[in-house]
């Protein structure tokens, strides 16, 4: 409770001074008065002077006021770091643990302030729990001083800042003066805490910068930033780049060794990615012994490599309308660089001529094509060329690993095509929708009319042809003779009459093989499509609707996938991971979502929506660090497929040193003080507010008395006055 | 392994002796073969000793390179829905030819759209009367479409040979015109009889002399016939920037 002396609250201060200055004025001219006559001078000026206080009591009316109130501790909100990088171990606990033990200091030293405990990472604070959540990766201190600053629950006392410093913002070695100016506008005093000081010994990839786009075929500069601290002895570190892939082991791209200059070093490598799409790569250094944190030894990351051509290659045995129906399409793509060989003389051919310089022929150089130059191509036509004849047996095993490795490969029928040239058991049987049969014949001469299956009926990559052909396809002349379908394989069409085992003979199937993708057309008449009498009515479009489907599928044309596959958000191992399926051009039908991880063993884990329509979002769970990859089917249509990294700690530990000088320059542009956690007892407390709850006010006399005395004193004075002989 | 395939001749000839007549019915292997059809206007259709030569064309065409062909003696009228069956026509004549029909033009108009390609052959060339003829009428079917000389660096003279200029029976002018659409020569325009060169009599022997003469014009002319056929076949395929140096050097050695 507390008391103090009043007046007339209602008189504002020009009237306050209004009177005392009338007041003033009349002492002036009564003083000069009293000079002039010296007769009963102390009576008059004692009269004077009681009639001027009660006039004055009059006026201002002074009161006791008495107040009864509370003290409020002061207002403190304590701004914890939920960034993954407080999940790194120092020692025997984790960062994090550091944090906690921090915040239960902080909650004992500031037990009579008001105390709110926040927690930040990249975007605004939320309330701090230590229940295990999903973190972020950055950890953007100033957003969050910004954000408690503007909190609607008021502007608080005290802001103290918990971390290990290694902040997204403010950036590095901050100045001073630009934190100042940025900070204290806030006008909030703030206090950090270093959850701790000691760096540990770690090795790390510190960034993994592109210069530019990944291009397919085109090499891409890679700059490897590492570093090395907490004492560990590194001068040098080696660095190798691999491509995670889903049939085989990684393929090393580039290998370099990084100097290291006062713990920092970088190295370029160049890298050249053959396959467009996402492509996993993990990047890794060979850490000395000591090492304490390897889960940042290795960086894994997730390049979406465009293609600005298609380069392709297209061999045929020999040259019919067919091919030419073919070449003439690619020809008018501009987006497809061709490179073609055709068999225009065989050994039996009789050219008239024992002069070669007058042939406009070249060696067919299949050695060159299928060792030196097989990886530059995005995609393969092998049309009607026999393989033993042609002696591309022996690289056929090669093209199968060309393919598994992300390649394309289309394999056109003919006399000289599946068994009738040799491709059964050749090794590139292995990665081709169909089985090729061994033995009888391999082809039938028939003319036959193609029956679209489920899939076909579905499919993306037909539908252009299936608006052009809605009357049915022209009568193809004859097939191939081919097995049933490989597992995961999609027919899209099948012979109405010739059986493959028990099921319809495929005509038209694809399928994934490894990383890469296989069509096998059994028909050597789909020239038809783009000239013959059933080709008139339709302006010959069809040819072109059929090879744009198939080329596109192959290249993984996002308008020919029946869905699209994206990750929710970062994925970080043993987090919570979620894909978003969309479904594409109409897809309808239940969604089946295959998740396997790259280049290694474990068994493909399956997961089955039954949602017919729109985007879902499958929970696939907590996955382990490593290169996935996802493929997405709608009903029968084949499968959307992307790959994606799920890294450990990911950026967030790539550098694991902690960064108290940063928390240090933060405190003093607040001003405040930063300590460790042994300092939290010393931190300043900020001053309580005492909040008015009950106010007494008590006049030091009526007002009626006031007036009267005024009254009584000033008739006295005008007598006292009268005797002296003044007027 | 055990597997069953044909030879290319074989299943050529298979196909013929089973009646498998190019234009109505076709078979696995040999509906994409080179089959070089006449093409008949306002009636009229190759006859006499020329009406041989398609199919010797086809036949050389298959025994020099392994490109399949078919040996039928097929002729196609111009207003028939049968010309877009095949992507290939050869119009020869002597005389003035009828004007085109309003259906030929349109059946015409519609089979070059799709890509087919047609060979005007003048069998008389120093009349000139059937290549004056055609021309006018290519004019009504073309309008905005001139014939052109092809240079001599053109790929039709390295398709499959490499050749110097045009021959036929008769030596005629030293350059090929063509129609070019789409970056392809459509139309070609021969003043060299091409089909006299290649015209059998029924013993086997040549129907038609070479003028001047001699056994090589007689060959060259089968070579521009070999080429043409791997024209319609390969398009440009000899240009492809990978037979640029080959090609090259050829040219330097016959130099």
């Amino acid at each position: 409770m507390s008391s103090e002396l009043s007046f007339a609250e209602e008189l504002g201060g020009v009237l306050g001074w209004a009177a005392a200055l009338l007041l003033l004025l009349s002492a002036v001219v009564l003083a000069f008065e009293l000079r002039r006559h010296l007769r009963h001078r102390a009576l008059v000026a004692l009269t004077a002077l009681l009639a001027w206080l009660t006039l004055a009591g009059v006026v201002l009316r002074p009161s006791r006021v008495t107040t009864r109130g509370s003290v409020l501790g002061p207002q403190v909100v304590v701004l914890v770091d939920r960034s993954r990088r407080m999940l790194l171990r120092d020692g025997e606990q984790t960062r994090d643990e550091g944090a906690r033990r921090a915040v239960a200091a902080l909650r004992e030293r500031y037990a009579s302030a008001r105390l709110n405990v926040l927690g930040f990472d990249e975007g605004a604070p939320r309330p701090w729990t230590e229940q295990p959540s999903p973190r972020r990766a950055g950890s953007d201190a100033l957003g969050a001083l910004e954000g408690v600053a503007s909190l609607t629950t008021g502007r608080p006392d005290l802001i103290v800042l918990v971390s290990d410093g290694r902040l997204t913002r403010p950036a590095p070695s901050p100045r001073l003066e630009e934190l100042r100016a940025q900070l204290g506008a806030l006008g909030i005093q703030g206090h950090t805490v270093a959850t701790t000081r000691v760096t540990p010994k770690d090795a790390s990839v510190r960034a993994v910068r592109a210069a530019g786009a990944a291009v397919a075929h085109q090499p891409l500069q890679l700059v490897v930033e590492v570093g090395c601290a907490g004492g560990l002895d590194c001068d040098a570190l080696p660095v190798t780049v691999r491509e995670l892939r889903a049939a085989g082991p990684p393929e090393v791209l580039a290998t370099g060794v990084a100097t290291l200059e006062d713990g920092v070093g970088r190295v370029e490598l160049s890298v050249t990615l053959e396959r467009a799409g996402a492509r996993v790569l993990e990047v890794a250094l060979r850490a000395p012994g000591g090492d304490e944190i390897p889960d940042n030894d290795a960086r894994l990351l997730t390049f979406s490599v465009a293609r600005e051509r298609v380069r392709l290659l297209h061999v045929a045995g020999r040259p019919t309308y067919d091919v030419r129906a073919l070449r003439r399409w690619l020809k008018t793509d501009d987006s497809v660089d061709l490179v073609a060989f055709f068999i225009l003389r065989t050994e039996e051919d009789d050219t008239a001529t024992d002069d070669d310089s007058e042939l406009a022929l070249i060696p067919f150089p299949v050695d060159e094509l299928f060792t030196q130059h097989l990886p530059s191509f995005d995609a393969v036509v092998l049309q009607d060329i026999d393989a033993v004849r042609y002696k591309l047996s022996q690289y056929l095993p090669a093209l199968a690993r060309y393919v598994s490795s992300g390649g394309g490969l289309i394999l056109v029928g003919g006399p000289a095509a599946f068994a009738g040239g040799g491709y059964a058991g050749s090794g590139l049987d292995e990665v081709l929708p169909v089985h090729i049969p061994t033995g009888g014949a391999s082809f039938d001469v028939n003319g036959f009319l193609p029956t679209l299956t489920d899939a076909g009926r579905s499919a993306p990559v037909l539908s252009a042809l299936r608006e052009l052909a809605k009357e049915g396809l022209p009568v193809l002349p004859g097939a191939n003779l081919l097995g049933g379908p490989r597992p995961g394989a999609i027919v899209l069409w099948e012979h109405p009459r010739l059986r493959a085992g028990e099921q319809p003979m495929p005509v038209l199937a694809l399928s994934e093989a490894g990383d890469g993708r296989s069509i096998a057309l059994g028909v050597d008449g789909t020239h038809l499509l783009g000239f013959s009498e059933w080709a008139a009515e339709s302006g010959g479009r069809a040819f072109g609707a059929l090879w744009d489907g198939l080329l596109g599928w192959l290249m993984r044309d996002p308008r020919f996938e029946p869905a699209r596959i994206e990750l929710e958000s970062e994925c970080i191992a043993g987090e919570p991971t979620r894909l978003r399926v969309t479904r594409l051009a109409q897809q309808r039908g239940p969604l089946k979502l295959v998740l396997e991880r790259l280049g290694a063993e474990p068994a493909p884990r399956t997961f089955e929506q039954p949602t017919e329509e729109g985007s879902v979002v499958v929970d696939v769970g907590a996955l382990e660090a490593g290169g996935y990859t996802a493929r997405a089917s709608i009903g029968e249509a084949p499968a959307a497929r992307v790959d994606f990294a799920c890294e450990r700690g990911g950026e967030a530990w790539s550098d694991s040193r902690p960064d108290p000088e940063r928390l240090g320059q933060l405190a003093r542009a607040l001003g405040g003080v930063a300590v460790g956690l042994g300092g939290i007892g010393e931190l300043p407390l900020p001053p309580a507010t005492t909040v008015a709850a009950e106010r007494h006010v008590t006049p030091w006399a009526p007002a009626w008395a006031w007036a009267t005395a005024a009254a009584v004193l000033a008739g006295l004075h005008w007598l006292a006055r009268r005797r002296a002989g003044l007027a | 392994m055990s597997r069953v395939t044909l030879a290319r001749r074989g299943l050529l000839l298979g196909a013929l002796g089973l009646g498998l007549a190019p234009g109505t019915a076709r078979a696995f292997g040999t509906a994409g073969s080179f089959l070089p059809r006449s093409l008949s206007v306002g009636g009229r259709r190759l006859q006499g000793l020329r009406d041989t030569a398609p199919s010797r064309w086809a036949w050389e065409l298959m025994r020099r390179t392994s490109a399949p062909a078919r040996l039928s003696q097929v002729s196609v009228a111009a207003d028939s829905r049968a010309l877009f069956a095949e992507p290939f026509v050869v119009w020869s004549g002597a005389d003035d030819p009828a004007p085109l029909q309003p259906e030929e033009l349109r059946h015409l108009t519609r089979y070059l759209k799709l890509g087919g390609m047609l060979v005007v052959d003048d069998a008389e060339p120093s009349r000139g009367a059937f290549g004056r003829g055609a021309r006018r009428e290519l004019a009504r079917l073309l309008p905005s479409s001139a014939p052109l000389t092809l240079p001599s660096t053109h790929v039709l003279y390295k398709t499959y040979y490499i050749l110097d200029r045009p021959v036929g029976r008769v030596l005629g002018e030293p350059r090929l015109e063509a129609i070019v659409r789409g970056g392809q020569a459509q139309v070609l325009l021969l003043q060299h009889d091409l089909l006299g060169a290649l015209a059998r009599t029924a013993a086997g022997g040549w129907a038609l002399e070479v003028e001047p003469g001699g056994a090589r014009q007689r060959e060259l002319a089968v070579r521009l016939a070999v080429n043409i056929a791997m024209y319609l076949l390969c398009s440009d395929y000899k240009d492809d920037q990978v037979h640029a140096p080959w090609l090259m050097r050829r040219r330097a050695q016959q130099r």
